[in-house]
């Protein structure tokens, strides 16, 4: 008998079999929940830590919040004006080049003697994360605007450089720049665990992962928040998703779908 | 066709997994040549990199079919506790709070021997060391302190003074959870008003003129224990006379080290890199009493135990723990017998 497939649901199948294999392996293979707990077990965990849940995923929230701002007004006026103009680039891409391999980890100290204990210094670890992929991303995008969109400005009356970035450039740098803000994104959440490592507050998912639940090796509460980062990034993308490709970029309909 | 491949290649996968598991978790049941020994870069624990440059781990226990005795680093002793609970270390110097917390969770493991009593110190900034002076502790009320995260013997011995002078650590202080670098470079940068630290690190503040030490642990909690020698639980059932000769040689090393405390403070700034002078003055100027009893550390842990069950009273009630008693923490057997036979 053959079941109609729907296709909305395909991602369901190997979800449900990564859960199975998960529940088997650490129940009935590993049998030792510091190794592996079991994902009941870790579900039961989240349950358990349903009051102290939402206060950190606020925090984490403000952190990941001011850190993406930041980025993001940091990041996009240098894309322009490093896709823009290129001598711009030429001057500032080295320096860029030098600083972006610099793990977030390692500004760390740099952090805490720059900004303090505060939330802002959090916040400053997951810029350093995100802003490398939206300027990278978006100059790229400003760089690649075709002649014939200048010069076809250029004969509608688009004169002027602030003109053309205005009415040309941006438009088509668009997508670029939505794609290094997702990356960014991305990014800038993997930094959140680093972020809130090093005394900046007493409550968000990377402290109380770090400094609590492995302090005191409770794996089924750390795997717990790990999840749980997972399932706020998903969101997080999918949300971004929505608002800027489903709306903004509906007009590209068709070229990307 | 396609449906039969997707099934056969899931097959395939799942037996693969299960497969790599299974061999990476199975035991290897040969002839025990190697010890691994986990310590913290700490003057408390000189007694386990003394004993490594001397050779004496491997010379003592040659007799044994030791062959390699590896001295593994660790930053802090969570970490340290959470390698022995995956079983790659077989003896730990650590203080004796993460043992505890580990124990609660399932560590198979028990405190064998003391290694150090006391040692941590209050640092304050410059500015407001003159305030602390004339007011006293009730000058902390306020403040940022930077300790070690709850559940450590820092964190618990401040939190009970405060307690005890009227403070509540929760509202009236705010204590940020951090690693001893991470707290030394905060109150070099004015970002916190005060550290408490295991030593050296209150040594390296003050010489760096960063901070002033007000207050050595001892006089806040007198005899309190801090770092100890854990061994596991397959180290003491399967080889009792390799932990007995392990604790015989902390002995030889604990009181050499006491005997010898410059040489110690080169063995120390050697594998540290530490500069020499800054680590004899933090041995001369510390409170710490090297030791090698483990019965001395018992009234404390037993302390710690309390405070770490009321921290995850909730979470430790609904998986049937109970706190932990002596017996559960402790094995002063070996001690004992090894004693009894000097």
């Amino acid at each position: 008998m053959r079941r109609p497939t729907k296709e909305e649901g395909l991602w369901l199948v190997p979800l449900i079999i990564v859960i199975l294999l998960w529940e088997i392996i650490a129940g009935y293979v590993i049998k030792d929940a510091l190794i592996l707990p079991r994902f009941s077990a870790v579900i039961f965990s989240i349950y358990m830590l349903r009051e102290l849940l939402i206060l950190d995923i606020l925090v984490s929230i403000l952190h990941f919040g001011i850190g993406m701002t930041l980025a993001f007004s940091v990041a996009l006026p240098l894309a322009i004006a490093m896709g823009w103009f290129r001598n711009v680039f030429r001057a500032v891409d080295p320096i860029i080049e030098i600083v972006r391999p610099i793990p977030p980890l390692a500004w760390i100290p740099l952090a805490i003697v720059w900004i303090g204990l505060n939330h802002y210094a959090a916040g400053f670890i997951i810029f350093i994360g995100a802003f490398f992929p939206i300027l990278i991303n978006s100059y790229t995008g400003f760089r690649d605007v075709p002649r014939v969109l200048v010069e076809t400005g250029n004969v509608l009356g688009c004169i002027g450089n602030i003109k053309l970035i205005r009415y040309v450039a941006l438009p088509y740098a668009l997508p670029s720049i939505a794609t290094g803000t997702r990356v960014g994104m991305g990014v800038g959440w993997m930094c959140v665990v680093a972020a809130e490592m090093f005394g900046v507050g007493n409550s968000g998912l990377g402290y109380r992962l770090f400094q609590k639940f492995y302090f005191l090796h409770q794996m089924d509460y750390v795997v717990a928040y790990m999840l749980i980062l997972g399932v706020l990034a998903l969101c997080l993308d999918r949300l971004f998703r929505h608002l800027v490709e489903d709306k903004l970029f509906r007009w590209k309909k068709g070229i990307v779908k | 066709m396609e449906k039969r491949t997707m099934v056969s290649l899931i097959v395939i996968g799942v037996i693969a997994v299960t497969v790599m598991i299974v061999g990476c978790i199975e035991d290897e049941t040969t002839e025990m040549t190697t010890i691994n020994i986990g310590y913290q870069p700490s003057t408390h624990q000189i007694a386990a990199m003394l004993a490594s440059e001397k050779g004496w781990w491997e010379e003592d226990l040659a007799k044994f079919g030791i062959e390699k005795v590896v001295m593994k680093e660790f930053p802090s002793g969570p970490p340290e506790m959470h390698a022995m609970l995956a079983g790659d270390l077989d003896v730990a110097y650590v203080g004796t709070a993460p043992p505890i917390a580990a124990m609660y969770e399932g560590l198979d493991a028990k405190i064998v021997a003391g290694a150090q009593t006391q040692g941590s110190a209050l640092v304050i900034s410059p500015e407001l060391a003159d305030e602390y002076e004339s007011v006293g502790v009730q000058s902390l009320k306020g403040k940022k302190i930077a300790t070690f995260p709850p559940g450590s013997i820092q964190h618990t011995v401040l939190s009970k003074w405060l307690l005890d002078n009227g403070i509540d650590p929760e509202t009236d202080v705010d204590i940020k959870a951090m690693g001893p670098s991470d707290a030394a470079t905060a109150i070099g940068a004015k970002t916190v008003d005060a550290v408490f630290l295991p030593s050296p690190t209150p040594t390296i503040i003050e010489e760096e003129g960063n901070g002033v030490i007000v207050a050595w642990s001892g006089s806040i909690s007198p005899n309190h224990a801090c770092c100890c020698v854990v061994a596991s639980g397959t180290m003491m059932q399967e080889h009792p006379d390799i932990v007995k000769q392990i604790i015989k040689t902390h002995i030889r090393a604990t009181e050499y080290e006491i005997a010898h405390p410059e040489e110690a403070a080169e063995i120390y700034a050697k594998w540290l890199d530490a500069d020499v002078s800054t680590i004899k003055q933090s041995i001369n100027v510390t409170d710490m009493h090297w030791i090698h009893d483990p019965s001395i550390e018992v009234e404390s842990g037993l302390e710690y135990a309390k405070v770490i069950y009321e921290l995850n009273r909730e979470r430790y009630e609904e998986k049937g723990i109970e706190v932990l008693e002596e017996e559960d923490i402790f094995d002063t057997s070996f001690y004992d017998e090894v004693m009894e036979e000097r």
